[in-house]
């Protein structure tokens, strides 16, 4: 239960500061940061991933949390500087793979559901 | 058993950060009105008007050009005999009447900017706003007040010039302007000063609203022709003298 329990206070915490302090993204900036969001959740996705498997690592989650963050938001900036779409490229990637992981996650959860049923 | 919970703390943090990051996404977005999803459209308009500003641009050389041939034409030929001579002067008339020639002169500089008073919620932004009828108001009470001349922001107003409002802009012979709005006339420098300053006047009435106004008397104030095309696609002149 409390493998739960803190992520998601965490979570709700941020959700609340968020709404209380509105901080907003001008709007130039608002398809960069939207891209790190989505790297944001593709490392959250991996990580529920990784414990289902059994391998999760906090310091790989956490180093891939940030990274991924600001490297995709950076990515798309300069792809833009450049006239280059990049952030396409990170749509494409960090969505199939949330998908993938969100399936892998699911057949995780149904197989531990049937065992325990069993 | 405390390294997992050290790993849960980090867990939580990452997810208040996540949390964080959503909502404050999720507002942004909400309050520029999906702008994640037009950005491609805002991307393709910026192309558009860039091409539509190049080519204006172009344009605009050519009238130039043609215009610098038809005075080339007009000078050769009042060269030719005393009667094109008579025909240039009266030319050049119509043309000063029809504020194509550029010039200098005596006349007063008006300095038009939005109000700096702190407003109180739940006033009308709109009143601490230059609009396009305080322009227009100005303009027309310096040609009442005997006006040869007048250019709003180095665009010279003339017939056919248009002031009017076009979103938080103000577009005179279809050149955008935004504040402050420099207005400059050509006129007894007196009396264009006190037909601004005239009690319940146009420049009272702005100042209420706290629009910052100045007004300066010049000695010589350069006015700029008009440079936009001239175009007569329904007016046909009645013939004169037939």
């Amino acid at each position: 239960m409390n493998n739960v329990l803190l992520p998601l206070i965490g979570l709700l915490l941020g959700i609340i500061i968020g709404l209380v302090y509105p901080i907003y993204i001008p709007v130039n900036y608002a398809p960069y940061v939207s891209i790190a969001v989505l790297a944001a959740l593709d490392s959250v996705f991996g990580g529920l991933k990784a414990v289902g498997e059994n391998n999760f690592d906090v310091y790989v989650f956490i180093t891939g949390f940030f990274t991924n963050a600001l490297l995709a938001g950076f990515l798309a900036y300069i792809g833009d500087r450049l006239g280059i779409p990049i952030y396409l490229a990170a749509i494409f990637v960090f969505g199939v793979r949330i998908f993938q992981n969100l399936a892998i996650i699911r057949r995780d959860f149904l197989n531990k559901f049937l065992k325990n049923q069993k | 058993m405390r390294e997992k919970i050290r790993a849960n703390i980090m867990i939580a943090i990452i997810c208040f950060i996540l949390g964080f990051m959503l909502v404050t996404q999720f507002r942004s977005t909400e309050k520029s009105g999906s702008a994640i999803t037009s950005l491609q459209r805002v991307q393709e308009l910026t192309a558009q008007l860039k091409s539509l500003m190049d080519e204006k641009e172009k344009l605009q050389g050519e009238v130039k050009e043609l215009r610098n041939r038809l005075t080339e034409y007009e000078n050769s030929a009042s060269k030719i005999s005393g009667v094109t001579e008579a025909m240039k002067k009266e030319l050049l008339r119509a043309r000063m009447v029809a504020g194509l020639v550029e010039g200098y002169g005596p006349g007063i500089t008006i300095t038009l900017d939005d109000s700096n008073v702190p407003r109180q919620p739940g006033e009308d932004p709109n009143l601490f706003l230059i609009h396009d009828e305080d322009i227009l108001k100005v303009v027309n009470e310096l040609f009442a007040a005997g006006a040869e001349a007048v250019s709003v922001n180095g665009q010279r107003i003339i017939a056919t010039t248009e002031i009017r409002c076009v979103g938080p802009t103000i577009i005179i012979n279809s050149i955008r302007m935004a504040p402050p709005f420099t207005i400059d006339a050509i006129g007894d420098p007196e009396y264009l000063e006190s037909s601004m300053k005239m009690r319940g006047g146009i420049i009272e009435s702005l100042q209420v609203f706290g629009i910052q106004v100045s007004i300066k008397k010049q000695e010589k104030i350069y006015m700029p022709a008009y440079t936009g095309p001239i175009q007569f696609k329904y007016f046909v002149p009645e013939k004169a003298g037939e």
